[in-house]
C-alpha cells in the first residue's frame, strides 16, 4: 500500500530537533495520515497531512503552532505537542500521545463493540463535557465533534479527544465546517461559521448519541426518506430539524421497528435528564442562545450517575422516584436502597457508593480522586450498613429523636432513615 | 456479576448501501491490465471492510458486474462487505459498457431495492470505448429513481480510456474521471472508490472546504496521480 511516511522513515521536531522514527501505518482521514512512531523510547503518534490539504488549509500550520504554544486544556486531549518536518520537503504533519490501545471509538459504542456500563458510560459523557469545558473556557473552538474524534475506556468511562488540530480561536475563520448528523442547524444552512455555540449542539448530540444510541432528529421524517442523501439530510438536520420527542409536535416521533433504541432509553433514564434533552432540541435548536453549556451537563451526568442503583439481578437502573418500577432487564420490581438527599440532589447508597469533595462540600470543585465517603459494613453485623467517614474531619449528625453525635473520621453513620449528616459546609439527609 | 447484560437495546440504526463494481473485461485489458485491476481491487478489500466497520451508519453491500462481449454478473448476490472476496477476472471480447448498465439498472429498480437505503455507489473501471449503445444503456440507468441517485465514479485506464463516455456515466461536471496511467494510480483510485466514496456515501467525514458539493452526496478530492515511473507506464 502506498502510504505518505514508510516504516523506519526518520522525520524531524521542529522545535526540538528530535528525530522520530515511523514504525507502522496506523489509519488515514480526509486530512492525513496517522502513523505508530518512537523517539528516544518513547511512543508517539504522528499524523502527517495530504500536500493537497495542506494547499487547501492555509492557516493549518500557523493554528497547529498556537495549539502546541497554548498548551493543552486538560489530560483528556490527544494535543499537538510539536510539528514534524521533512528535510527538503514542504511536508508537515505533528507528534501527539499515542492512544493506549484500551480506548475505543464512539463507533464500537455504537455497533455495540463496547459494552461499558452505564456508570462509566455516564462518566465518559462527564469527562467529554468536563474537557469541552476547559477547551471553550480559553476562548477556543472545536469545530468538529463527531463519533471519530473521541474515544473511551469502556471500563472506566476515561476519555479521549483526538483530530485536535481543527481547533482555532472562537470565531476565526477556519477550514472544517463539522461533521454531518453533528452540526448545528446554522451550519448545515450555511447561515453561520462554527462556533462555540455550535460546538455546542454538536456536544448534545454526541451525548444523545452515547446515551440513546439513536440521534435526536431521526424519526418519522427519516423513516419516510427512501434514499438518505445530501438532500435529505439537509432537510433532517437544516431546514426542518425537528426533534423525536418534542412535546409539542409529534410528526417526527420515533417508529417502532426503525427507531427502537430511541424509545427503549427514553424511557429508561429519569425525567431530569429527559427536560434537559428536550431543551437541547427544542429551544435550542434554533437559538444558539438556548443551547445546554458544559457546566449544566456537568451537574446534570454527576447527578444522573448518582442515581445509579443495582437490581438483584445485577443491572444498572436509575432512581426517579416513583416513576420507575421494574428493573429493564429482569423486570422485576425494584428495591431502592438508602438514599442521601444533598439538597435539591438524591445520591443512592449503593453497596459501592463513593461520595466526593463536592457532595460534602458545594463549594469545592469537581474532584474524583479524593473520596470523602464509603458505604461500608458493619465489623460484625454485616446485615447493617453505614456510611463511612473517610474525610480529614468530623461530621455532625442528628438522629431522629433529636440527639446530636459526631462522626470521627474512618467512624460510620448506620443507614437509617431519619438521620441527618451535617459535613461542615453541607446538611445531608438519609432516606429509605 | 461478569456475565450481565450492561445496557439493553441493540446496535444503532442504519441503512443499507449498495455497492457495485463494473469491470471492463475487454480483449485490450488482456494480460496486464486486467491482472493489475484484480490485484488493486482484492488490495482494496480490507481498508473497504475497516471503513465499513467504522461506519455505523451503513450497512455495505457488493456486487460486481463484468462485461465485454455482453454483460454479466461476477458477484450477483448483494454480499456483506464483511464477506467480500474476489474472484480474479479474465479479459476477452468487446466493451458491451451499455450492457453492463442495463444490468445495473435491473437491480436498481425499486421493486428489487429495500424500501430504504443509502445512495447506491457505481464504480465504473474502463480503458477504451463502448462499443454497443452506450446511451441507452446509461439512460435505462438514469430512468431508474435510484439510478439516479446513485454516486457514480469513472476510472480510465491508460491513455485510451475514453474519459468523455465516463464522465457522462458521472453525470456530474465538479467530479472527473479518474485516468490511471499506471498500476500505482490504479490501486490508489481503487482505493479511493472502496473507501473514501464509500464512507462519503453514507456517514459524510468533516466538511472541508475543498470539496465536492453539487451531486448526491459531497465527494472529497481523489488522491493525485502519482509522477509517472518510466517502467510502470502501459
Amino acid at each position: 500500500m502506498s502510504t505518505l511516511l514508510h516504516s523506519k522513515q526518520v522525520i524531524y521536531g521542529d522545535l526540538t530537533q528530535q528525530a522520530y522514527t515511523i514504525d507502522a501505518f496506523l489509519g488515514a482521514g480526509t486530512q492525513g495520515e496517522v502513523y505508530r512512531a518512537h523517539a528516544s523510547g518513547q511512543e508517539v503518534a504522528i499524523k502527517w497531512y495530504f500536500p493537497h490539504y495542506i494547499q487547501n488549509d492555509v492557516q493549518l500550520r500557523q493554528r497547529l503552532e498556537n495549539a502546541i504554544r497554548k498548551g493543552s486544556p486538560d489530560n483528556n486531549f490527544l494535543w499537538p505537542l510539536e510539528l514534524v518536518i521533512l528535510p527538503n520537503s514542504t511536508g508537515f504533519g505533528y507528534v501527539m500521545p499515542l492512544r493506549p490501545a484500551n480506548f475505543k471509538s464512539i463507533v464500537d459504542l455504537m455497533r455495540r463493540r463496547a459494552e461499558p456500563s452505564f456508570r462509566a458510560l455516564i462518566s465518559a459523557c462527564l469527562q467529554l463535557s468536563e474537557s469541552f469545558l476547559q477547551l471553550h473556557a480559553k476562548g477556543l473552538c472545536y469545530r468538529d465533534i463527531n463519533f471519530n474524534n473521541v474515544f473511551f475506556d469502556p471500563n472506566t468511562g476515561d476519555i479521549l479527544i483526538c483530530d485536535n488540530d481543527n481547533v482555532d480561536v472562537n470565531g476565526a475563520t477556519g477550514a472544517i465546517n463539522g461533521t454531518p448528523r453533528f452540526m448545528a442547524p446554522e451550519l448545515v444552512r450555511g447561515d453561520a461559521p462554527p462556533n462555540t455555540e455550535s460546538d455546542l449542539f454538536s456536544l448534545s448530540i454526541l451525548l444523545f448519541y452515547m446515551l440513546m444510541l439513536h440521534h435526536p432528529l431521526e424519526g418519522k421524517k427519516e423513516a419516510a426518506i427512501r434514499c438518505f442523501d445530501q438532500s435529505a439530510m439537509n432537510k433532517l438536520y437544516g431546514t426542518e430539524p425537528l426533534f423525536i420527542f418534542n412535546p409539542q409536535d409529534d410528526s417526527n416521533a420515533p417508529v417502532a421497528g426503525l427507531h427502537d433504541n430511541a424509545l427503549v432509553y427514553w424511557a429508561l433514564y429519569p425525567q431530569f435528564l429527559r427536560d434537559v434533552f428536550t431543551r437541547a432540541f427544542t429551544s435550542g435548536i434554533n437559538d444558539q442562545h438556548g443551547r445546554i453549556r458544559e457546566n449544566e451537563w456537568r451537574v446534570l451526568l454527576i447527578n444522573l450517575r448518582d442515581s445509579l442503583f443495582y437490581c438483584g439481578c445485577g443491572a444498572q437502573n436509575f432512581y426517579d422516584g416513583d416513576n420507575i418500577k421494574t428493573c429493564w432487564a429482569c423486570n422485576k420490581p425494584l428495591v431502592a436502597p438508602p438514599r442521601l438527599r444533598i439538597n435539591n440532589a438524591l445520591v443512592m447508597l449503593n453497596y459501592d457508593t463513593l461520595l466526593y469533595p463536592h457532595h460534602i462540600d458545594q463549594t469545592q470543585k469537581f474532584n474524583f480522586s479524593l473520596p470523602q465517603a464509603t458505604v461500608s459494613r458493619h465489623p460484625q453485623d454485616p446485615s447493617r450498613w453505614g456510611l463511612q467517614n473517610i474525610s480529614d474531619s468530623a461530621w455532625t449528625i442528628t438522629l431522629a429523636d433529636n440527639s446530636v453525635k459526631m462522626v470521627d473520621p474512618q467512624r460510620s453513620v448506620n443507614l437509617a432513615a431519619g438521620i441527618s449528616i451535617n459535613f461542615g459546609n453541607t446538611s445531608a439527609e438519609i432516606c429509605v | 456479576m461478569t456475565d450481565i447484560i450492561k445496557r439493553p437495546g441493540g446496535a444503532m440504526a442504519n441503512r443499507p448501501l449498495h455497492f457495485f463494481w463494473l469491470a471492463d473485461c475487454s480483449g485490450s485489458m488482456y494480460g496486464e491490465k486486467i491482472e493489475q485491476l484484480n490485484y488493486a481491487i482484492r488490495n482494496a478489500i480490507k481498508p473497504m471492510q475497516d471503513v465499513a466497520a467504522d461506519n455505523p451508519n451503513a450497512q455495505v453491500m457488493v456486487r460486481a458486474i463484468k462485461f465485454s462481449t455482453g454483460a454479466q454478473w461476477h458477484i450477483a448476490q448483494a454480499t456483506p462487505v464483511e464477506d467480500f472476496k474476489w474472484d480474479n477476472l479474465t479479459a476477452n471480447g468487446v466493451t458491451d459498457m451499455g450492457l453492463a448498465l442495463q444490468l445495473a439498472a435491473e437491480q436498481l429498480d425499486v421493486t428489487q431495492m429495500p424500501e430504504r437505503c443509502l445512495p447506491p455507489v457505481l464504480v465504473l473501471v474502463s480503458d477504451g470505448q463502448p462499443t454497443d449503445d452506450f446511451n441507452d444503456g446509461l439512460n435505462t440507468l438514469m430512468n431508474k429513481p435510484w439510478g439516479r441517485k446513485s454516486v457514480r465514479i469513472g476510472i480510465g485506464i491508460g491513455q485510451d480510456a475514453d474519459l468523455e463516455v465516463l464522465q457522462k456515466f458521472i453525470g456530474n461536471p465538479e467530479i472527473r474521471p479518474l485516468q490511471a496511467n499506471n498500476a500505482e494510480d490504479l490501486v490508489k483510485y481503487i482505493r479511493w472508490a472502496s473507501t473514501v466514496v464509500l464512507q462519503a456515501a453514507s456517514a459524510p467525514a468533516s466538511q472541508v472546504k475543498d470539496q465536492v458539493s453539487g451531486g448526491v452526496v459531497p465527494i472529497p478530492q481523489a488522491p493525485p496521480a502519482s509522477d509517472i515511473d518510466a517502467d510502470d507506464v502501459w
